[in-house]
């Protein structure tokens, strides 16, 4: 299934994109794209899915967009 | 006293006089400093009622027992007086160098009554005051007037001035400094102004009493590199804060178009990633070294420093998204002395009462050169719309009727920050209960109310998340003086600010003590509203009406269909008043200024509305 992954600040630079589609097995879950996209699982963060915090095990669909955010505090 | 220097110089520009006062150690530990200071020296000396543009009312620069110390990020003022936006207590903190110069002169705060004869600036310098005309500077920019003041005292010393906003009573004119700088955002600059107070220029020579001067040089030289370290290794600054707009764009929360909208197609024009691409030079404060400050050309070519805040009013909240355009608004806005937020939310709101009718007016969403032209119509307040808009959106409001005011985005006076709550109850709560009007600084939870809780929460843990916030925003920065860049943005420990505090003043607290300092400065400021609106009530403390607006919902996207709900956000916050220990009306009751030892400062506020 194809999903979109969009990364957020420092996390752009650090880890190489801001925004691309993978393709990626069903069932991935939003953990599971963690690994994909090798963001170290202990960096603290925020995920979203289509805009909604989502939890670790929570499974993705297809044509979903999943953003990764460092933990901003708002300046 | 270690940790303080112990006095205050207090200055009359109506006399020309000044005078060195001392304050006792138990005034130091009750108060601490900063915003502590400044609103006990208000709330004991001016009377309820008084204009805050007249020259009753008095400009307060006051420092905390870590400002000025080489330690991470404490080269921080705070700035108060009464609001000419809200009509209650209202500061701000901007980084400057006068944090450092002002200790070394001797004084942890500066009280500056009367109203000047004509243009002055004041030169401090250890225990001496100079009354100097600054009628060469009068009517122009913070930018020439900081040059003028370099070009005579060298760039070491410490400034505060105003523009042509501040000069001409523009209730949103902020304090400028460091060419970069700027704080005071509930008019600061316009009390500045009304003194006739161009600028203030410090400098000193003296030690600052330190309990352990050794090892707070060394604690906090090593920790100055610790959390340029801790912030390298993260990458925080290479979109500084704006790295936030991206994310508030994807989960529904930037202001777009006088928030009526949450996100924008066209976000990622003003981003963090193009900020970064468009950099020129990086500034900080002094003793800072995660720099926030992203200079880039603006359209004309000159350099100007932008941040999240104010690229989000300034740049999607008026439909514009481009980024020299929003560098030209952003620079106009910090060389007139005007509040880029308030600026950004006082455009947007005519922009929406010509859309609505309110108003008949030319100007429209997207309009570069318009806003260009009404920043400096407001901060000369040279047309007849220049003059309303001068006295913010709440006022205008007022003026335009038509129920424009429930798009008037502000709380008590003050415009939001750039955080759109239309479904983002915690967030609006935080709005609606600072004290100070819709400020950012005191409390943030929108990535709380997403990650720990849920969005459509009207729970208590919002409530509490939005005190505990309080009190480390609002409170502990803003009394012992220092930037929470470090705490909020790299997770510098919150338990450092204790070990600098024995360091400097040799007294072991912990941070449960910090926060009863916090919350009865808190208490403070709400017996300050007491008096001046007796007839205060918990309306005071909702965010605006739009956010509750079932016709104002997105259509599309995460919070589609979703707005706030007034019966449950009144719930909320009723949460946040109990947790508090405050009445139905917002205000602490009897129990808990005795119990925050504030009880006879309670009193005293019974003359003018009842307490519970």
């Amino acid at each position: 299934m194809k999903i979109t992954v969009k990364l957020i600040g420092p996390f752009v630079q650090l880890f190489g994109f801001s925004e691309k589609e993978l393709d990626v097995p069903a069932g991935t879950t939003a953990d599971g794209l963690i690994d994909l996209v090798s963001i170290d699982r202990s960096r603290p963060k925020i995920v979203t899915r289509n805009g909604r915090a989502v939890v670790p095990d929570e499974a993705l669909a297809e044509g979903d967009r999943v953003v990764i955010s460092p933990i901003y505090s708002g300046g | 006293m270690n940790g303080w220097t112990g006095q205050i110089l207090r200055v009359n520009l109506t006399a020309k006089t000044y005078k060195t006062e001392t304050f006792s150690e138990e005034f130091a530990r009750k108060w601490i400093g900063g915003r502590g200071f400044a609103v006990k020296i208000l709330y004991d000396e001016l009377a309820p009622g008084i204009d805050p543009l007249g020259p009753d009312n008095k400009f307060i620069v006051a420092l905390g027992p870590i400002a000025g110390i080489p330690a991470p990020n404490t080269g921080k003022a705070v700035v108060a007086g009464k609001s000419p936006s809200t009509g209650g207590y209202g500061d701000g903190n901007l980084g400057t160098r006068v944090a450092e110069q002002l200790r070394k002169a001797g004084y942890d705060a500066l009280v500056v009554e009367g109203r000047a004869a004509g243009p002055t600036m004041l030169y401090i310098e250890d225990g001496k005051v100079e009354f100097l005309p600054a009628d060469a500077v009068w009517g122009k920019g913070t930018y020439e007037t900081n040059d003028w003041i370099y070009a005579r005292y060298g760039k070491g010393v410490g400034v505060l001035n105003i523009g042509q906003a501040g000069e001409n009573l523009v209730r949103y004119a902020v304090v400028r400094s460091l060419e970069g700088r700027a704080g005071g955002r509930t008019g600061m600059g316009a009390v500045m102004g009304s003194k006739l107070l161009k600028a203030v220029v410090v400098k000193g020579t003296k030690p600052i009493p330190q309990a352990d001067p050794a090892g707070m040089k060394k604690v906090g030289t090593d920790d100055l590199r610790e959390v340029h370290k801790i912030d390298k290794e993260q990458g925080w600054s290479i979109q500084s804060t704006n790295g936030v707009l991206a994310w508030c764009n994807e989960v529904a929360a930037l202001p777009v178009r006088n928030f009526r909208k949450t996100h924008h197609p066209d976000a990622w024009k003003v981003d963090g990633e193009r900020l970064n691409d468009a950099r020129i030079a990086t500034y900080g404060c002094p003793n800072c070294t995660m720099r926030c400050g992203i200079t880039i050309h603006d359209q004309e070519g000159r350099e100007s420093e932008l941040d999240y805040e104010n690229i989000g009013l300034l740049g999607p909240n008026l439909e514009i998204f481009d980024l020299p355009a929003v560098g030209s608004l952003n620079y106009l806005c910090d060389d007139y002395g005007i509040d880029t937020m308030s600026g950004g939310c006082v455009l947007s709101f005519y922009a929406d009462a010509i859309d609505r009718g309110a108003v008949a007016g030319s100007y429209g969403f997207g309009d570069v050169p318009g806003s260009k032209r009404l920043l400096g119509e407001i901060a000369l307040r040279s047309t007849d719309i220049g003059n309303v808009l001068a006295e913010g959106s709440m006022r205008a409001a007022r003026k335009f009727g038509r129920g424009s005011i429930d798009y008037a985005m502000q709380v008590k006076g003050l415009e939001v920050a750039a955080y759109n709550c239309k479904f983002i109850p915690g967030m609006a709560l935080a709005f609606g209960v600072s004290p100070i009007g819709a400020h950012h600084k005191e409390s943030w939870v929108i990535t709380f109310e997403l990650k720990q809780s849920v969005r459509e929460s009207y729970g208590p843990e919002k409530a509490q998340k939005v005190i505990d916030l309080q009190r480390i925003r609002g409170g502990l920065f803003e009394y012992i003086v220092a930037c929470r860049f470090p705490w909020i943005e790299v997770g510098w420990s919150l338990e450092n600010y204790p070990k600098y505090f024995k360091l400097v003043s040799g007294l072991d607290w912990t941070l449960d003590d910090f926060w009863t300092i916090s919350d009865r400065i808190y208490s403070m400021i709400k017996l300050f509203w007491l008096r001046e609106y007796p007839q205060t009530d918990r309306k005071l403390d909702y965010p605006p009406a739009v956010w509750f607006d079932p016709a104002n919902v997105d259509t599309e996207g995460p919070i589609a269909g979703k707005h706030l709900e007034y019966d449950k956000y009144d719930g909320l916050l009723q949460h946040y008043y109990d947790l508090r220990g405050y009445d139905r009306r917002g205000i602490p009751t009897k129990a808990t200024l005795e119990r925050l030892g504030v009880a006879e400062e309670g009193r005293a506020a019974e003359k003018f509305g009842k307490l519970s």
